[in-house]
């Protein structure tokens, strides 16, 4: 490279000001973050920090997926729910008894206070949606009241006065199928309260209200709080845990382990600078930007640090090894600067590239996350080669002076003797072995490769947003207890769809009965030809007639009210038909889809649906119960008008907008409530290709469309979108590395080898993965693409290396030793300084932290040892195709 | 008639509404018209007089009910109802009748028309004051007649945003009222429950007419001052010499579903006979009546 047009010449002349722009620079973009946090005028024109904890957002607002479910959401009134479990295992009753139930009773009361000030409209409130509170004492049940009368009432109005109110209380529950499994446990010790919230980003603030209120009610039963909305809320405030633990420990890690290998402070502090710089540039960019702080994102700066340090440690170590001979600072770090700037632009350039390849995901946080941490990258390797070489001009005489003997601790220059060098002499035992048994290292490696390799066809994907946390964790706990007891807190809605017909075909088969009906008839069809280019279909063409006609009735005169009312009559009929969910054999092939729920297994061969709720089961109970309690009238009526009234009997009760839950008021749609007992993704899937063949094979006696909606499936389909998305960003970021390669070497084949020792260490990996039966879940998908732009960097050192290092000594093996001195040691070092640098995160409280800094350390502790294993044997194998022609520098040497 | 389903009945006026008169500072000062002899009506006077005007014009009456139900996403439902009434008359001897103060038992029938499915429903009732109402249900499609145990009058009506009692009407002793205010137009009165456990509300303020006694505003609030339901009469009309809500609103603030009544057809003084109001006429309604 030019040497004016290389940065580090600038910085070399004039240090002073690379350390005032770096600074400045900084700090510039640290106050444009965090002013309109602190000082309110500043938002209007700089985005504030804002945090997002919705693994929702893990697809982009208009999703069909994400559309459908808030339209659905809206369409039934439903809400996202905490559920708070209540078990008693001292009591033989379980939680029936006086004390308990009263305490129950104050939980639910307080419940509905929990209502605070919209902050985006003062005049309404946001909260707990009091009206949909499931609790004992706001469900109500249909049941016999003496002299064959029938009576709605509240399940627990007012908390029991004896044990055997308590017990009454459980025994009137379990006659209501809704209740039974949802609000009472099935063994009938437990209780669970169902909380509806706004909106569910308030779930952790609510859960917190209860659980200080739990508190100070005292009482022996226990309180488990669960629910996704919890689950996932929780998860953003302990993401910040995690952002307070584990960045700083990351670079304690780092600091340490630099002090380890270069023994002395100055030599580390400006690496260090250079990281930090990095990671408070990024983020502060970050939010400048607007974007928001993420479960993906606020690993940014733990991705960062580690990164950031290695060029780093190349230039202090190789200027440290110069700079004894010379004694000449500005010509050590020039002459350094120049040999290492082509490699180190080049790992960078891969590096980023690796992350910039999940822009290629469809999954905007983890496009965000990869676009910054190549961005971080990037700032990294300028400040690294401008400010690193100014910090070593800056250095005062006395120190360098000093710093002279003070090459790395385990190179061959520094402390020899001392057994710092057990690295240096195990390095070149490894050299020596790779070139002389170059058939066992190979062989080995394809047997090893092979056999994780397999692996990977056993790998299953799925995700689950409980499991983010540890087993011990109150959410797990809560999410084992309650889904022992009852039906499942894992909601998946599955709604039906009646198909409208054709405004034609409607038109079609009224006419002939209209035309029968005299003045009003020829009226009507007047205005039903007025009416079809307007309306969207059939069904909409006879409800808005039905209207008409019943205006027109209202004002008729006596002489044509007769008329008026036979035709309004036949267009109510008409209307009626259309109402899909109020037809018998609609709601008993409902039914049939519920008991066929119920048989669904999962992997394991357990049940995976607890329990469903729909219409139908409002329709059997209030049915049972007019007819003084008849099991056998548990059943749907037989004709649609009896289940109007059946319906609106059931309406007269004080929580009317209950049946609006399970179907729409035009009974045009309906939706199943499906509760399963794990939040597993897999189980999510397996039910919906369940229910998807069970409906084409059991065709619904009307034209009916399946849908799901709810949390539990949206994760199913960003998962889904993830793991296709993943596959295409590692394609795409391997083959922008390779390209990489080929350019880098000018050489198709050296390319594809550099490539070798990291395809292998990400198929066993993945291979590991499906063999210890970890799940395929986000942190492990995003894993590959990641660590590919990071392994590589070994394998660009190596093969330099080891290709100048040949052309110097004429083959393989006599350049084999010299390979394994300082440049296996550099790529030793980085492999622990990085690979160690990520372990912190498994001090992180939530799981999929752990998951990446275990995984990601141990690929590139992988990919270090595959580089130096497998690369020298494959240049030994491959020798005569990778240097064909007699180099006439090696002849000459 | 009297407006057997308007919770409280509306003024004559349909917009005075009661913040304009009530923020006018001029109006509490000044005395109005007729001041002088409303001046010794104490709250529970007022109160009387409001449940008399509501619920109780004519010995009996008859209106046609359109109902319309709004939910907070405006989707519609109607039904279609003719509503009969019969006050029992008072104990011999006593003329409260003529007086316009007899506040007694009364007996309803509801005949449902539309929607179609619902037709030839009917709902019967026998409101006491001593005890639990005598309701009944008459549902065709399942031939069964039904009677249905009043636990409490505050569940929904039809699965409309009215409640039973805002229909049948809320005893008058079972709230304390007290007069907050006597604007131009209305008298305020502060409602609080006697038994606060049978209700959802902690108190309810009612905006009454000083001329017609009906109210034309109430609201519901809960502990916190939220206010949970809001009823206004919407049109008054003076038919067969009473003024008469022709048209009124619930909205439940909780759910944002709101509730229109339009009542056309009223007649009040028809003569209908006390066998009317029987079981028997679940089965066999009575055509004449009704139409």
């Amino acid at each position: 490279m030019n040497p004016r047009l290389n940065p580090s010449t600038y910085s070399i002349q004039h240090p002073r000001s690379v350390l005032v722009a770096m600074l400045g620079s900084t700090l510039l973009l640290a106050i444009l973050a965090a002013l309109p946090s602190v000082w309110a005028p500043a938002r209007s024109v700089l985005s504030e920090v804002t945090v997002d904890t919705d693994p929702e957002n893990m697809l982009s607002a208009d999703e069909p997926v994400r559309v459908f479910h808030h339209d659905m959401k809206e369409r039934f009134s439903l809400a996202d729910m905490i559920v708070v479990g209540v078990v008693d295992e001292a009591h033989p009753a379980g939680v029936f008894n006086v004390l308990a139930l009263t305490r129950i009773h104050r939980l639910a009361t307080f419940a509905k206070t929990l209502r605070w000030p919209d902050p985006a409209d003062e005049t309404r409130t946001i909260g707990v949606v009091e009206v949909d509170l499931i609790a004992p004492s706001t469900v109500e049940t249909v049941e016999q009241a003496g002299l064959g009368a029938v009576r709605f009432d509240w399940l627990m109005a007012e908390p029991p006065r004896n044990e055997a109110e308590a017990l009454a209380v459980r025994a009137r529950a379990s006659r209501i199928p809704f209740l039974d499994g949802t609000l009472l446990s099935e063994d009938g010790k437990a209780i669970a309260l169902y909380i509806p919230l706004t909106q569910k980003d308030l779930a952790h603030r609510v859960a917190s209200e209860l659980e200080a209120e739990i508190d100070r009610m005292g009482g022996t039963e226990e309180y488990h709080i669960s629910g996704l909305p919890v689950a996932e809320d929780t998860f953003g405030v302990e993401m910040f845990k995690q952002m307070a633990i584990s960045a700083p420990v990351a670079m304690l890690v780092i600091f340490m382990l630099m002090l380890l290998f270069f023994r002395k402070l100055p030599l580390i502090v400006p690496p260090m600078i250079v990281a930090m710089v990095s990671a408070i540039s990024t983020m502060a960019l970050l939010i400048v930007t607007g974007n928001t702080i993420h479960i993906m994102s606020s690993m940014i700066p733990i991705f960062i640090m580690p990164i950031a340090v290695l060029d780093a440690i190349h230039i202090i170590s190789d200027f440290f090894e110069r700079y004894g001979e010379t004694r000449d600072r500005v010509a050590t770090i020039r002459s350094v600067m120049r040999t290492l700037f082509a490699p180190m632009l080049f790992t960078t350039l891969t590096t980023a590239a690796g992350f910039a390849s999940l822009a290629l995901t469809p999954i905007p946080p983890v496009q965000t996350f990869g676009v910054f941490i190549a961005i971080g990258v990037m700032l990294a390797w300028f400040w690294t080669i401008t400010f690193i070489p100014a910090a070593i001009v800056l250095i005062p005489d006395r120190y360098l002076a000093s710093l002279a003997g003070a090459a790395p601790a385990d190179s061959e220059v520094g402390r020899a003797g001392h057994g710092a060098s057990v690295m240096g002499r195990l390095l070149s035992r490894v050299g020596t072995f790779t070139v002389e048994r170059r058939g066992v290292v190979l062989g080995g490696a394809l047997v090893v490769a092979i056999f994780l390799g397999l692996g990977i066809t056993r790998i299953t994907i799925n995700d689950n947003p409980t499991r983010w946390f540890d087993p011990g964790h109150p959410i797990r706990v809560a999410d084992r207890v309650l889904n022992a007891h009852f039906g499942g807190t894992y909601m998946g809605y599955l709604t039906f769809e009646a198909e409208a017909p054709s405004v034609a075909a409607t038109l079609a088969a009224i006419v002939p009965e209209v035309s029968e009906l005299g003045a009003a008839g020829a009226s009507i069809l007047q205005k039903a030809r007025d009416l079809s280019p307007v309306v969207d279909d059939g069904t909409a063409l006879v409800s808005r007639l039905a209207e008409w006609a019943a205006e027109q009735l209202d004002a008729a005169d006596d002489e044509s009210f007769d008329g008026w009312e036979t035709a309004s009559q036949l267009l109510d009929r008409k209307s009626e038909l259309a109402r899909a969910f109020q037809q018998p054999e609609v709601l008993r092939y409902l039914t049939r889809v519920q008991e066929y729920l119920l048989t669904i297994e999962g992997a394991g061969g357990e049940r995976v649906v607890g329990k469903s709720s729909s219409v139908a089961d409002v329709v059997k109970t209030v049915h049972r119960e007019l007819f003084l309690a008849d099991e056998a009238q548990y059943r749907v009526p037989d004709s649609a008008a009896a289940v109007a009234q059946v319906l609106i009997t059931y309406q007269s009760s004080h929580r009317p907008q209950d049946l609006w839950h399970f179907v729409t008021p035009d009974y045009t749609s309906a939706s199943v409530w499906v509760q399963l007992k794990s939040g597993d993704n897999q189980d999510m899937a397996i039910v919906t290709a369940g229910v998807d063949s069970y409906v084409a094979a059991n065709p619904p006696p009307a034209a009916l469309s399946a849908k799901w909606f709810g949390l539990t499936y949206i994760n199913v389909v960003w998962q889904e979108k993830m793991v296709a998305g993943m596959l295409k960003a590692f394609l795409g970021s391997f083959l922008v590395v390779l390209a990489m390669m080929i350019a880098l070497f000018r050489s198709f084949w050296w390319g594809i080898l550099s490539m070798i020792p990291l395809t292998i260490t990400v198929a066993s990996i993945y291979g590991l993965i499906g063999w210890i039966g970890k799940d395929y879940d986000m942190p492990v998908a995003v894993l590959s693409s990641l660590s590919l732009g990071l392994a590589i960097d070994y394998a660009i050192h190596f093969l330099s290396r080891a290709r100048s290092a040949v052309r110097e000594h004429g083959s393989w093996a006599a350049a084999a030793p010299i390979v394994f001195g300082e440049p296996a040691r550099a790529i030793t070092r980085n492999a622990i300084v990085v690979g160690v640098g990520f372990l912190p995160l498994l001090l992180a409280p939530l799981r999929p932290y752990q998951t990446v800094g275990f995984f990601i350390a141990l690929i590139l502790i992988f990919a270090g040892v595959a580089t130096v294993l497998i690369l020298p044997a494959l240049i030994g194998l491959l020798e005569r195709w990778l240097f064909p022609a007699p180099t006439s520098k090696g002849a000459s040497s | 008639m009297k407006m057997i389903f308007s919770f409280i009945v509306a003024s004559l006026v349909l917009f005075p509404l009661l913040t304009a008169s009530s923020q006018d500072p001029a109006a509490k000062e000044k005395p109005e018209k007729g001041v002088q002899a409303e001046k010794a009506l104490t709250a529970d006077e007022i109160v009387a007089r409001a449940n008399q005007a509501s619920y109780y014009r004519g010995a009996d009456g008859r209106a046609v009910v359109k109902m319309t139900i709004s939910d907070s996403q405006g989707r519609e439902r109607q039904r279609r109802f003719t509503i009969l009434r019969r006050d029992t008359p008072p104990p011999e001897g006593s003329d409260t009748k003529e007086s316009d103060a007899f506040t007694g038992e009364q007996k309803f029938y509801l005949y449902f028309t539309r929607p179609s499915d619902v037709n030839r429903m009917g709902f019967l009732v026998h409101k006491h004051l001593d005890r639990d109402d005598d309701r009944w249900l008459f549902l065709p499609a399942l031939d069964l007649v039904k009677r249905i145990a009043a636990t409490d009058k505050r569940t929904s009506f039809v699965g409309s945003d009215f409640y039973y009692e805002d229909v049948s009407g809320r005893r008058t002793t079972d709230d304390t009222h007290t007069l907050k205010e006597t604007t131009q137009s209305y008298f305020v009165i502060e409602n609080i429950p006697l038994n606060p456990k049978e209700v959802e509300f902690s108190k309810y303020v009612v905006w009454i007419h000083r001329e017609t006694f009906l109210p034309v505003k109430t609201e519901y609030s809960d502990a916190e001052g939220r206010v949970l339901r809001t009823y206004q009469a919407l049109g008054v009309e003076t038919i067969g010499g009473y003024p008469t809500v022709t048209k009124s609103s619930m909205k439940d603030e909780r759910t944002g579903s709101t509730t229109v009544m339009e009542y056309s057809g009223v007649k009040y003084d028809l003569g209908i006979p006390e066998e009317i109001f029987t079981e028997r006429s679940l089965r066999e309604p009575p055509r004449q009546w009704l139409n």
